[in-house]
């Protein structure tokens, strides 16, 4: 006797059979991570051109060496932050991924979803090699490292990248400090020919006002950098922490717009803003844009990094304006002898999944990227092919291969090459930011602040943040009635608590680090 | 007088399997892209733990409901949901009409078909591109001008800092959206006039009607299913911001937020800062549930007084 399929039967039926299918294939998914020879890894950024080639060449040699094969993962860097959180949210197989800071790195520590690494940097002789003392000591948190650092100098100091050509066509020569700087953007201004003085971009509007040790637009904190504001997320509240807080043990935040530092830098950026200083699109104007408009010289400054890619642009920057030459310019009032603080804290960490990720199969990996021969592989491809060596320490790129991004899993400030077409100032300020002993040690170094006490407060003063403070770091808006407005809205945000459980937090991490 | 027997699918019983076998690719797609995720909705009454995950985290209630609507940020994100989509609903709506009466009164066939592909085209411009072309517009390059500005500027009218002025924002979005989609509902609404009997017209011409006449007392009145059909459709949706177009426009210009943050773009922004998988979950739920009730006022309402278009 045959029964006839009802509409009912026919859609739980089909719908069973793929939700059925669906959970077999997950089923027969290579979970084998944990227990492979496979280090999987995830790194931001697009695939290198070259990539094939070079990863076949690692494997062969990752695979004699250690008996590894290497498999990364690349995710836009557009969606890397979202990505690799629901990565480890949803219980992915893989080995490592970057994290720092600024990404969620205190949030999946905080949520156990990391591996403890402090007891593995020592079982491996070619990573403790290239990682100094000082760097470790700063990037454990409570005494516990929880990612490698993946440094090329370090002291991570933002400063100004200055088109010395036009500097010198308007007869000012190298510029040391800040007001002869400001001289030169008004000098661009009003006779650079349509040159725009400084390009902003959208994604970090704080590092122009607060201080980083130094804000980008903060002269307070140019003439003495030696504080760092501090946020219980990456781009969140910031605080400022009282300059003697080291000698006194009381940290005495206070929000950022209550320093005086910070409150001139707001000013000056509207200044600027309303002079035409600073591009009006900065709001909107995303990162590789401003990039681009850089190498195409619309532009007589932009942020820099003491990390020695500012002259990367030089190529595409001389194509476009034939003569162009680029300064690194740190205006500190004590020029290069400043010893701004650093936390040491690197922006860049490679962390392993504690759900699934092998330990030591990762702590393998960094140890054999640690290795000259290895890291020049990863990091500038094949040598003939992709680059070739210039002197002891330099490189010059054959082909667009170096666009790999090594911080995300072979940056050693030991074993960088710098680019054959560096510039002399930009080796002068890389050479400076390698030496550990150019830098104060920050008195909250390797402080972490705990999140879960706060944590609706946090949520709720990062939407305020986006909302009210962004427009005054790029002085799209009148400082006093803005500065009302977020005042008002952070009361209501819960900023008192924030600011009472930063301070306790700070306190207490005083006391025991004294 | 006997039932009328039940319609049987051409072909008997082979031919009902083959129409099951056609619709299994549909229904498994459902149950895996649409249903099997809504487990995940659990997660909007947890305190979400990444180690433990959605399933092992602890539970906490309404916790996160309390804290979205504690935020202060709730009522001025579900305005501007509901009056942005409303405004683009009716404003693609009216404008898709207003191009398929003027394309269909196109009788050179070729510019028909090549104004057709033109006003189409907007569709698949990517919401990337549009927000690179919208800055050029109203910014230019680094922020110097842009082209609106310069025709203002011939006008002797003062620049506009589009970029920093909310309220002119709904309205910018609008014009974008009626840009983008206004090609595409038209061609729905030309595929609906070509399915209009030529008696009726006919009529109408033994009548004197011009073709302006026909077109607001004929065409316009005979589009009205299709019209509805598309008005529940777009009220079902009502409550889900366009996220890809304002999110690629607007980014995080904190200045437009006040008309232009939209519960999708809210969502994102506080997946994206702070990881908060519960509260955007409780969101999404929100989202969600108020959807549900719109698509089924909207039905209601319209088998009520418009059975004959009625979806369901």
């Amino acid at each position: 006797m045959s029964h006839p399929l009802t509409r009912r039967g026919f859609l739980g039926l089909t719908g069973g059979a793929g939700v059925a299918a669906l959970l077999a294939m997950a089923g027969c998914g290579d979970d084998s991570a944990a227990s492979s020879d496979t280090v999987r890894i995830l790194v931001p950024g697009t695939v290198p051109p070259g990539w094939e080639a070079v990863s076949r060449k690692v494997n062969e040699k990752l695979k004699a060496d250690t008996g590894l094969s290497l498999d990364v993962q690349f995710i836009n860097w557009q969606n890397y932050q979202q990505q690799a959180l629901l990565k480890f949210t949803s219980g992915e197989t893989f080995d490592t991924a970057l994290q720092a800071l600024w990404l969620n790195m205190a949030q999946l520590q905080q949520d156990g979803a990391l591996a403890d690494l402090t007891a593995e940097v020592d079982k491996h002789q070619n990573l403790r090699a290239t990682l100094d003392d000082r760097l470790i000591k700063a990037n454990r948190w409570d005494g516990r490292l929880w990612g490698i650092p993946q440094v090329n100098s370090a002291g991570r100091c933002q400063h100004f990248a200055v088109r010395q050509d036009l500097a010198d066509k308007l007869g000012f020569g190298e510029i040391t400090d800040y007001d002869t700087l400001e001289r030169f953007f008004y000098a661009v201004k009003q006779r650079g020919g349509g040159t725009i003085p400084y390009g902003h971009n959208s994604a970090s509007g704080y590092l122009g006002v607060v201080p980083y040790p130094a804000g980008m637009f903060n002269v307070q904190s140019w003439q003495d950098p030696h504080t760092i504001a501090r946020a219980f997320t990456g781009r969140g509240m910031f605080f400022v922490f009282a300059k003697d807080a080291a000698q006194t043990r009381a940290s005495r935040p206070v929000p950022f717009w209550d320093d005086p530092g910070v409150l001139d830098a707001m000013r000056r950026v509207r200044r600027y803003y309303l002079d035409g200083i600073i591009n009006k699109d900065a709001t909107n104007a995303d990162v590789d844009t401003v990039k681009s408009q850089w190498a195409a010289g619309k532009y007589a400054a932009t942020w820099a990094m003491t990390d020695g890619t500012t002259s990367n642009v030089m190529p595409a920057l001389t194509k476009a304006v034939p003569g162009a030459m680029v300064a690194d310019i740190i205006p500190y009032g004590k020029g290069l002898n400043a010893k701004p603080n650093q936390t040491f804290q690197a922006d860049n960490l490679v962390v392993v999944n504690a759900n699934g990720g092998n330990v030591g199969n990762a702590m393998r990996l960094q140890d054999w990227v640690s290795v000259k021969e290895n890291h020049d592989l990863l990091e500038y491809g094949i040598e003939g092919t992709d680059w070739k060596p210039v002197g002891e320490d330099r490189f010059e790129a054959l082909t667009q291969y170096s666009s790999f991004p090594g911080y995300a899993v072979s940056w050693r400030a030991s074993l960088e090459r710098k680019a054959s077409y560096m510039t002399e100032s930009e080796e002068r300020v890389f050479s400076w930011a390698q030496d550990y002993d150019n830098f104060t040690v920050d008195p909250f170094a390797s402080f972490v602040p705990d999140n879960k006490p706060v944590e609706q407060q946090i949520a709720a003063m990062t939407t305020v943040i986006t909302q009210y403070a962004n427009p005054l770091y790029y002085g799209v808006v009148d400082v006093d009635p803005q500065l009302d407005k977020l005042k008002k809205a952070a009361a209501a945000a819960g900023v008192d608590k924030l600011l009472a459980e930063m301070e306790k937090q700070a306190d207490a991490y005083l006391a025991k680090n004294a | 007088m006997s039932a009328p027997p039940p319609r049987r699918p051409p072909g008997g019983r082979l031919g009902r399997w083959a129409l099951l076998l056609l619709a299994a690719p549909g229904v498994c797609y459902f149950a895996v892209f649409a249903y099997l995720p809504m487990a995940g909705l659990v997660v909007a009454f947890k305190d979400f733990n990444i180690r433990e995950g959605i399933f092992g985290s602890p539970w906490n209630g309404l916790a996160n409901f309390r804290y979205f609507f504690e935020t202060g940020d709730a009522p001025r994100i579900v305005f501007n949901t509901l009056f942005l989509n409303g405004l683009f609903l009716a404003a693609t709506l009216a404008w898709g009409l207003l191009l398929a009466l003027m394309l269909n009164e196109i009788r050179l066939h070729l510019f028909k078909r090549v104004a057709q592909s033109v006003v189409f085209f907007p569709y698949f411009v990517s919401p990337i591109v549009i927000s690179v072309m919208l800055q050029v517009l109203l910014a230019g390059v680094g922020g110097e001008g842009g082209a609106l500005n310069d025709a203002l500027s011939v006008l002797h009218l003062p620049e506009v800092s589009w970029y920093t002025e909310p309220g002119a924002w709904p309205w910018i979005l609008t014009v974008v959206k009626v840009w983008q989609l206004g090609g595409y509902l038209s061609v729905i609404f030309l595929a609906a006039i070509t399915a209009i009997s030529p008696d009726v017209y006919e009529a109408g011409v033994i009548d004197g009607a011009s073709r302006a006449r026909m077109a607001f007392s004929i065409t316009v009145p005979l589009l009205r299913p299709t019209a509805a059909v598309l008005l529940v459709l777009g009220i079902g949706r009502i409550f889900y911001g366009d996220f890809a177009t304002i999110y690629a426009i607007v980014g995080d210009n904190g200045v437009l937020f006040s008309t232009t943050d939209v519960i999708d773009t809210y969502v994102f922004r506080a997946l994206r800062s702070l990881g908060d998988f519960g509260t955007t979950a409780a969101v999404g739920l929100f989202q969600g549930l108020v959807g549900l009730v719109f698509v089924t006022a909207a039905l209601i309402i319209q088998r009520r007084y418009a059975r004959e278009s009625s979806l369901l």
